[in-house]
């Protein structure tokens, strides 16, 4: 294989920019986020994380509807204080809100304007009001969510003097809009702790209480990270701020097996009495194989051949999640697993560990690439054996998997051949559907 | 060639607002509008003045100057959807990640177009410099000569095209110098394209940006004459136009999406240009008609039986195919007559609703009149009061007027939903034709479905008439989903603002926002 030489390019981007986190805001019910940048940015972030991404949609305060300033050329010479001023006015008159969120973009930073005094004389009138620095090239969007998340714990959430409540939880996992499957993902996980025993902030989704939810996220007895790096800074900070433990899982589980380890782990965790969660694993284990079993016979005796081999390309959370499923489970041997999301470089060994530990006897390197063209030169060379390749990735593979006559399936962004309203590939019922539309596009296209 | 207004010497061309006196914020009837723009003055003189800065008889096009707005497209945008859309040269974003989050948008456009276009289908190829808070401070020059290098030995594309970003222009990177090094190192054409998203108060000018440097460093200097080729400025559009075109005995040559870079340069060898829409091509053509003498279509745009004929009556006078062209048209009329009348029955007592780009919607409109659809309004997302050619018979909305009336609410509004409440709820109409995004989610919840016209050819000449009227059949039974959305949904906006009927009461009165609005909001009671 030809040496990958990773520059500054990135052709076929798989991320949008820190002021991305205006989906993070728009996530949450009643959140507003008022971009603080130039006319462009905030539509250019839509498409990467809801437009172009399984076509999620953007709720009432997100998409077209998102304030902005729209930077001209006047804001850049005579700075921009003052439209913003304007803006954040007019948009506490007309948008309907519970907690607006002030983003600023490239533009407004680079200028140096001064987002915080502006805010603080909105703030100081009673609103609920923050700001965050998200300049574009502070990072990608995962940064921009844990930069936004903070902001809204320090300036909104606030100091907390009071009792913790021993069964209530903060959920740190997937990343709204960006993990493509976020809204179906997140509604399992809930479903799976509440019925273990748990009470669950979700804080972002239908599900979501909004900033009641938030304004509680103190009085949870810990914070529960379910993501290999996304979210352990800001369980961190909360650690700081409020004293309070947390729990890191790493990988995102799927199936029954990986699931019922998941909630004994958080159980033992919280030290909360297991026999409620022992007697909802029961059940939704035996509702598992019930499906499983008639499963089987498909995958037993389809005469017309499956794929064996697969690579998976895309962020942390997911790659590693459907690499373990797939080769534990599954028994599907991972060939070329490539992630995408751009981890910070101390994050990475232990990235990369996870995936030494896979199922008995199957390990792998992972590699981090965040460029297309080299991820699909790396596909590309990538040696699949007899079988059909399969490729669990974004739009961006179609074209090699076309070459390597391969089964892609999007799981992540960008996903322009998926519309996805609340589907989940995690946990008991996730995993099923995920093995659903793996097979169907096995024996589809005939 | 006599007058020259577009000025091939520099490499970035001049502001869409400079230039012709666009804008962006207005409202009335459209018959106000064609007297306020002045067309016919503008097209003589100077055409620039405009409420930018002019003064005089020519200022007259006053802006409604509103304190809220919402998201948009930019520049910028708009040259990664034309430029990043050539199938052998390469574009790079010069600027952080976030610049190009919109490459899959593209890629989908791109891959559709070249369907439409029977070329093979493969990725989009957009490069990004990827720039850092490091690349800020230091300068980003040399990430800009590493991508440079990496498309020309990954790809070799015929040329590349360098975007600048709103970062990149505030921190004074001199794209044009590192493009004059890098072209001489490389030995084909490196293209600077000065599109930061500040700069023009409208995505449009990034129509012109992109024009300028394919007109400027692609297009052929030394031309020999292609009898039969055609240029038509267009976008990703299925390609009606040869069928137009073929008894005229033309073949078209697309620009600038989907074009390779030959298809292009030999845009100069053309006998014409003509386009779907003035907004997008007026640029392009003027330049071709006064750098290289291709004379531009001077009529109105191919939308409407009317329009139509005049713009094949136009195109068979350049290419002296006069008579055939009126037996063409003559046959064509009678072609389409008994579907016409058929569809004229079936969508009697509709009513339609136009967001769309400028000079398009001015088309889109004739289109729904022919078929005898009321129009009682429209969003237009700019206003050009002129376009840059300043030929007479390019005047769209005044064309629209006076062959099918006027459009009593017509507004120029650049993709803000949060005015689209009030603006619908003067007019009556059954669906709404959009393009760009944001606007028909909004509609959708007042129980109004949408035609996105994704293929915007669709509309064009005799049988686009056709087409539409068919479609609109389809679109206007999604009423049904629409219904089930607004009965259960809510808009996100306050009730004091939906209480409002002037969609720019704020621009008339902003002493409004001083006064409370006796709901809660923000977590505020504000009485």
């Amino acid at each position: 294989m030809a040496e990958l030489k990773q520059t500054n390019t990135i052709v076929h981007p798989r991320y949008g920019c820190a002021i991305g986190a205006a989906y993070t805001v728009a996530a949450i019910p009643g959140g507003v986020p008022i971009a603080n940048c130039g006319p462009g940015c905030v539509d250019k972030q839509y498409f990467a994380l809801s437009g172009s991404n399984g076509f999620q949609g953007s709720g009432v305060a997100a998409g077209g509807d998102m304030p902005s300033v729209n930077f001209g050329e006047n804001e850049v010479v005579f700075g921009g204080a003052k439209k913003l001023d304007g803006l954040i006015k007019s948009a506490l008159k007309i948008v309907k809100g519970d907690l607006f969120v002030v983003l600023t973009g490239c533009s407004g930073e680079l200028i140096g304007d001064n987002v915080e005094s502006v805010v603080k004389a909105y703030k100081k009138q009673g609103y609920n009001i923050v700001f965050a620095d998200t300049a574009g090239f502070k990072g990608n969007n995962l940064r921009g969510h844990e930069i936004v998340v903070k902001a809204i714990i320090d300036q909104f959430v606030g100091d907390f003097k009071g009792r913790r409540r021993r069964t209530l939880i903060n959920l740190w996992a997937e990343v709204p809009y960006f993990n493509t499957f976020w809204r179906g993902d997140t509604a399992e996980l809930k479903r799976i702790l509440e019925g273990a025993g748990f009470e669950v902030n979700v804080l972002f989704g239908p599900q979501s209480a909004g900033i009641s939810e938030w304004q509680r996220i103190p009085r949870a007895s810990f914070n529960l990270v379910v993501s290999p790096w996304v979210g352990v800074g800001i369980a961190k900070h909360l650690e700081e701020k409020y004293g309070q433990p947390y729990l890191h899982i790493p990988v995102l589980p799927i199936g029954e097996e990986a699931t019922s380890a998941f909630l004994r782990k958080v159980v033992d965790f919280a030290g909360i009495d297991p026999q409620k969660a022992e007697r909802f694993i029961q059940t939704e284990a035996h509702e598992y194989y019930y499906y499983l079993e008639h499963f089987a016979d498909f995958f037993a005796e389809y005469w017309f051949g499956l794929p064996s081999r697969f690579a998976a390309v895309g962020d942390s959370a997911y790659n590693i999640a459907l690499t373990k499923f797939l080769s534990d489970q599954v028994g599907l041997i991972p060939v070329k697993q490539i992630i995408t999301d751009n981890p910070p470089e101390k994050k990475r060994d232990s990235i990369a560990a996870l995936y030494h530990d896979l199922t008995q006897g199957v390990e792998t390197d992972p590699v981090f690439l965040e460029d297309g063209y080299l991820i699909e030169q790396a596909l590309e060379e990538t040696d699949f054996g007899s079988g059909v390749p399969l490729i669990l990735g974004s739009s961006w593979e179609k074209d090699v998997a076309a070459k390597k006559k391969g089964l892609l399936l999007e799981v992540g962004t960008p996903a322009t051949e998926e519309v996805v309203i609340n589907r989940s590939y995690i946990g008991y019922r996730g995993a099923l559907t995920l093995l659903e539309n793996i097979y169907t596009a096995t024996v589809g296209g005939k | 060639m006599a007058k020259r207004t577009i000025n091939l010497d520099m490499t970035a061309c001049d502001n869409r607002e400079m230039r012709i006196g666009s804008i962006t914020s207005w409202d009335g009837s459209a018959s106000e509008l064609v007297a306020a723009s002045n067309y016919e003055e503008r097209g003589k003189g100077e055409k620039k003045k405009g409420c930018a800065g002019g003064k005089g008889k020519l200022c007259q096009l006053c802006e409604l100057h509103m304190p809220f707005s919402q998201q948009t497209m930019c520049a910028n945008a708009i040259v990664g959807c034309q430029i990043g859309n050539i199938t052998d040269c390469i574009l790079i974003d010069h600027g952080p990640i976030g610049c190009s989050a919109n490459h899959a948008r593209f890629n989908l456009g791109y891959k559709m177009g070249l369907i439409r276009r029977g070329k093979p289908v493969e990725n989009l190829r957009i490069f990004s410099t990827n720039l850092k808070e490091q690349d800020m401070v230091f300068g980003a020059s040399d990430r800009l000569r590493q991508t440079i290098q990496d498309a020309f030995d990954r790809y070799h594309p015929r040329a590349i095209f360098i975007s600048m970003s709103c970062s990149t222009a505030i921190i004074g990177e001199d794209i044009d110098s590192v493009a004059d090094e890098k072209e001489a190192e490389l030995g084909i054409p490196i293209v600077p394209l000065h599109c930061e998203g500040f700069r023009s108060k409208h995505w449009s000018t990034g129509f012109d940006i992109s024009q300028h440097g394919v007109v400027r460093q692609i297009v052929k200097r030394d031309p020999v004459k292609q009898p039969d080729l055609i240029n038509i400025v267009a976008l990703w559009g299925t390609d009606y136009f040869t069928d137009i075109l073929k008894p005229l005995g033309l073949r078209v040559n697309y620009m600038i999406d989907m074009a390779s870079y030959d298809e292009l340069a030999q845009a100069s060898e053309a006998v014409a240009t003509a386009t779907f829409c003035h907004t997008l091509g007026s640029y392009m053509a003027t330049a071709l008609e006064e750098h290289f003498g291709v004379p531009q279509i001077d009529a109105p745009q191919p939308y409407g039986i009317a329009a139509t004929d005049a713009w094949l009556r136009a195109i068979a006078k350049i290419v002296g195919k006069e008579q055939e062209t009126e037996d063409y048209i003559q046959r064509e009329h009678e072609r389409i007559a008994p579907r016409l009348a058929e569809l004229r029955e079936e969508l009697k007592g509709l009513n339609g609703f136009v967001m769309t780009g400028s000079s398009y919607a001015h088309g889109l409109i004739s289109v729904l009149r022919e078929l005898g659809l009321g129009v009682e309004g429209s969003i237009v997302f700019h206003h050009d009061p002129v376009y840059d050619s300043g030929h007479e018979h390019q005047n769209t909305l005044k064309y629209l007027v006076d062959s099918y009336g006027d459009v009593p609410h017509f507004t120029v509004s650049k993709t803000q939903p949060f005015q689209l409440y009030a603006i619908l709820n003067r007019v009556k109409t059954d669906f709404v034709i959009i393009r760009h995004n944001g606007l028909a989610p909004v509609a959708a919840k007042l129980g109004i479905p949408a035609l996105a016209m994704g293929d915007e050819h669709f509309p064009v000449g005799y049988d686009g008439i056709i087409r539409v009227g068919e479609i609109l059949l389809d679109i206007v039974a999604r009423k049904k989903f629409n219904q089930v959305l607004a009965r259960h949904t809510e808009l996100g906006y306050t009730n004091w603002w939906l209480s409002q009927e002037d969609p720019f009461i704020l621009a008339r009165k902003p002493e409004l926002l001083d006064e409370p609005i006796y709901e809660e909001n923000g977590g505020r009671y504000d009485g």
